[in-house]
């Protein structure tokens, strides 16, 4: 049960660093290895008991030395690349991503099992499955398909699973986890690019019904879902060969999650103009087709505006009765705290969030 | 005059006036009884519920033989109680006793009491009190024993807040204070209610194994009522509002009234309606546990009502300057909707939270919790009743068409089919016409072989200038 030496991959990073601070929280004594292609930067603050080895995981030699170095008994692999808003729908970094996200993960896998290690933990994403956008995804559970065929990236993170999934046996227990949309301190993608929409003067636009829910999942709740997936692969095992979905169990529109967001930065929309599905959609082509002329990328297709109506929640019941994941920190907390670092980091002080007690008018 | 109003109300809004009429012309109470054989006693105690509450009494009135009579006493004899502890000219030492022993008194025939004050909506139900007296004692032991049973927390809850209302005036302080407070006066009802449905076997014994759901049926009903009820409760110079609550939002409750601190008070009412919400899910499980269509009736149609009553006050400014109510209509669409089956009474508690959520405003500090609060409600009916099938999604992957969709296509391949023998059959009459009107034409005088014979030389139009010779 008690972790003592972890190997993190990809742990300067959003995911990883959260889980290197988490198991230093909880293990004061474990000792932690942080890999990763850059060493740590100041966004994402590392545990200082962790050591760091530089490496770039889709180098089957420089891995195979790290693990030769470190013998660690878990791994916890995050390294990933996540594609870009701009390039999210589009497939121009299909071989990049897949590299990183498939073969990197392959080699992960081959040199652990070689050289020891008893518990491997895979961070995947929902996208494994919510990203074939065809249908929506309400209160979903582990059973839903993956699918082969939808974004870059989700295609990618489906079949690293896979890879991981069977590779589950006696020797080396393997177990995947999926969160959700994920934000928190430390936020590099979701959060600018919503908070980028007030200086767009973008925050009155409502596409559809504005009903789609999502189930946004704070980064420090993810880092104890893995922190418990590690525990249970190195103790009862139960967790062996499945994978979980990982949320903040607290679903709410999208649009609402970007109204609070705005409201912290002391925005409120004067008024809201409710867009149709099919104009919204056309409006995207119609960015395609002069993204496609001028060699530029743009936020708006129509890809983006399928996310931003897309429904994407999952019941979570599987990661709450399997591994006992129970969301610690709130999203209206979360929230909160993802604006005030990201306010610190543009250098700016958020405003006074209007008072409980109104002043009399 | 009121005759008029209606008469426009209506007109403007005829989606009321069909729920109206539907409910009127449609329903059919899962029972009917013949109340001739009815002895005086049971008769009297009928007449009681309906003056009590006319609302209700419908409902009751519908539940099955078995514990029709059961409910219809365990309903008076808390209201009873009830009219003894709201009648404020009632001195403490007489009151007290009362409350406490009443679980004794319901049993001594020919028990009435004259110490109301005769202003007081309900004191007659007291002064002839021995007829629900008798009634209660010709109930089987085993409700009996639930209702004296009930009645005992009742009475010794009731008289605990009376104490201490005498000592401190009405108002409730703690969140935790008045979640017990509206325990005791509804709470309580929902387990007394629970035992009599599971010892009828009209109710799944597990409902006895979560007593937070049948709590959550009582609490969610007066807290709706203490919401809506703020401006009169105020006027009676009574506050149920926690004081951990409103103080947030307004230094002194009476500000919550005053039109300077309207944001305030909405944010309050917010909050309020958020604390509300919490019991929906416990309230949508506790009515999947019931077995018996009246039953259902009888619990589904006031959480209908009192989730529309919450959609009604949530961000509302005029439940702070009078009584409001939903409409006749939409509690006529309630209670159509109510006794169907749970999945209809689903989609309607779903309607409301979405209603609710459209109402929601980041300027509400508690915007973020209302929201989650909405989606939690969305969540479990999903859960419930899932509108998309993993085989389906399973499929989708796969790249199979479903069944359904295979038939679709069929049927439109069908449709296509019909559609070009319409097309054909329409081109044929269009020919055919066209003919005999050319033929009729021609027969008439016309001179097709010269428009021909122009067409030929090239000139498509006729001549721009005519000359006529000299008559």
């Amino acid at each position: 049960m008690e972790l003592n030496n972890i190997l993190i991959t990809g742990g300067c990073g959003f995911v990883g660093s959260a889980i290197a601070r988490a198991i230093a929280e909880k293990y004061p004594r474990c000792a932690i290895t942080i890999i990763d292609i850059a060493p740590p930067g100041s966004i994402h603050e590392v545990p200082s008991q962790a050591e760091f080895i530089k490496v770039d995981v889709t180098s089957a030699v420089e891995v195979e030395k790290a693990i030769q170095k470190v013998r660690p008994t878990t791994v916890i692999h995050t390294a990933g690349i996540v594609p870009v808003l701009a390039e999210r729908f589009g497939r121009r970094m299909q071989s990049v991503v897949w590299k990183l996200n498939v073969d990197g993960t392959r080699i992960m896998l081959d040199v652990s099992k070689r050289l020891g290690v008893k518990a491997f933990v895979f961070t995947s994403s929902c996208c494994v499955t919510i990203d074939d956008m065809r249908l929506p995804y309400r209160n979903i559970s582990e059973d839903w398909p993956t699918s082969q065929t939808s974004l870059i990236y989700g295609e990618s993170k489906a079949a690293a699973e896979r890879l991981v999934l069977e590779a589950s046996c006696a020797q080396m227990v393997t177990c995947s986890l999926r969160p959700s949309v994920l934000t928190g301190p430390g936020d590099y993608q979701l959060l600018p690019a919503i908070h980028a929409c007030i200086a767009k003067w973008e925050t009155p636009w409502v596409l559809g019904d504005g009903l789609n829910y999502w189930d946004v999942t704070l980064v420090q709740n993810i880092a104890d879902a893995h922190v418990l997936a590690a525990e249970n692969l190195t103790s009862t095992r139960t967790a062996a060969g499945e994978a979980f979905f990982i949320q903040n169990n607290e679903p709410i529109p999208f649009r609402d999650f970007c109204l609070a967001i705005w409201a912290h930065f002391g925005h409120i929309p004067p008024f809201t103009v409710h867009v149709p599905l099919s104009l919204a959609w056309m409006a995207g082509l119609l960015s395609e087709c002069y993204t496609w002329f001028s060699g530029t990328t743009t936020t708006l297709s129509r890809g983006s505006v399928r996310d931003a109506c897309h429904m994407r929640y999952a019941s979570g019941e599987k990661a709450r009765r399997i591994l006992g994941y129970e969301a610690r920190l709130g999203l209206e907390q979360g929230i909160r705290l993802s604006c005030e670092d990201y306010a610190r980091r543009l250098g700016i002080k958020l405003p006074e969030r209007p008072s409980l007690k109104a002043k009399a008018a | 005059m009121g005759m008029l109003w209606n008469i426009a109300y209506y007109s403007c809004h005829p989606a009321q006036l069909r729920s109206i009429i539907q409910w009127k012309v449609w329903h059919n109470p899962p029972h009917e009884r013949d109340a001739s054989k009815d002895p005086e006693t049971l008769k009297k105690s009928f007449q009681f519920l309906e003056s009590t509450s006319r609302s209700f009494a419908a409902v009751i009135k519908e539940l099955h033989p078995e514990l029709l009579v059961a409910i219809t006493v365990f309903y008076l004899v808390l209201r009873g109680l009830d009219t003894i502890e709201d009648d404020t000219s009632v001195p403490l030492d007489v009151k007290e006793p009362l409350l406490r022993d009443f679980k004794n008194i319901i049993e001594k025939d020919g028990w009435n009491w004259n110490g109301n004050r005769p202003e007081e909506k309900d004191r007659q139900l007291l002064v002839e009190f021995e007829n629900v007296v008798a009634e209660f004692k010709s109930l089987k032991p085993a409700y009996r024993a639930i209702i004296k049973d009930m009645t005992n927390k009742m009475g010794n809850g009731m008289a605990d807040f009376v104490v201490k209302a005498e000592r401190e005036g009405i108002s409730v302080q703690k969140i935790e204070e008045y979640d017990l407070y509206c325990y005791y006066v509804a709470g309580l009802v929902g387990e007394g209610l629970t035992r009599l449905f599971v010892e009828a076997k009209f109710g799944n014994p597990a409902l006895l194994d979560r007593p937070r759901l049948h709590k959550s049926m009582g609490l969610f009903l007066q807290k709706i009522n203490i919401i809506r009820d703020v401006r009169e409760d105020h006027d009676d110079n009574r506050h149920f509002w926690p004081k951990e609550i409103w103080s947030k939002h307004v230094d002194k409750f009476e500000d919550l009234f005053d039109p300077k601190y309207k944001e305030a008070a909405l944010n309050c009412n917010s909050e309020m309606v958020l604390n509300a919400l919490e019991h929906v899910e416990d309230c949508i499980f506790y009515l999947a546990g019931l077995r018996e269509q009246s039953v259902f009736n009888f619990c589904a149609i006031p959480q209908a009502m009192a989730i529309a009553t919450l959609e009604l006050c949530f961000r509302n400014y005029a439940m702070f300057q009078r009584n409001i109510k939903i409409t006749k209509g939409d509690a006529c669409q309630l209670m159509i909707e109510s006794t169907q089956n749970l999945q209809v009474l689903c989609n309607t508690f779903r309607t409301y939270a979405r209603r609710i959520h459209k109402k929601n405003t980041p300027k509400d500090p508690n915007f973020v919790k209302i929201s989650i609060a909405c989606g939690n409600i969305e969540k479990f009916i999903e859960k419930l009743f899932p509108s998309q099938k993993v085989e389906d999604a399973q499929r989708v992957v796969a790249g199979q068409a479903s069944e359904k969709d295979e038939e679709t296509k069929k049927r439109e391949q069908e449709s296509w089919d019909d559609m070009k023998v319409m097309f054909a059959i329409m081109g044929a009459m269009v020919l055919v016409i066209s003919l005999i009107l050319f033929f009729v034409a021609w027969m008439l005088g016309a001179r097709f072989d010269l428009a021909i014979e122009e067409l030929r030389k090239g000139n498509f139009r006729p001549p721009s200038k005519v000359q006529h010779e000299e008559l």
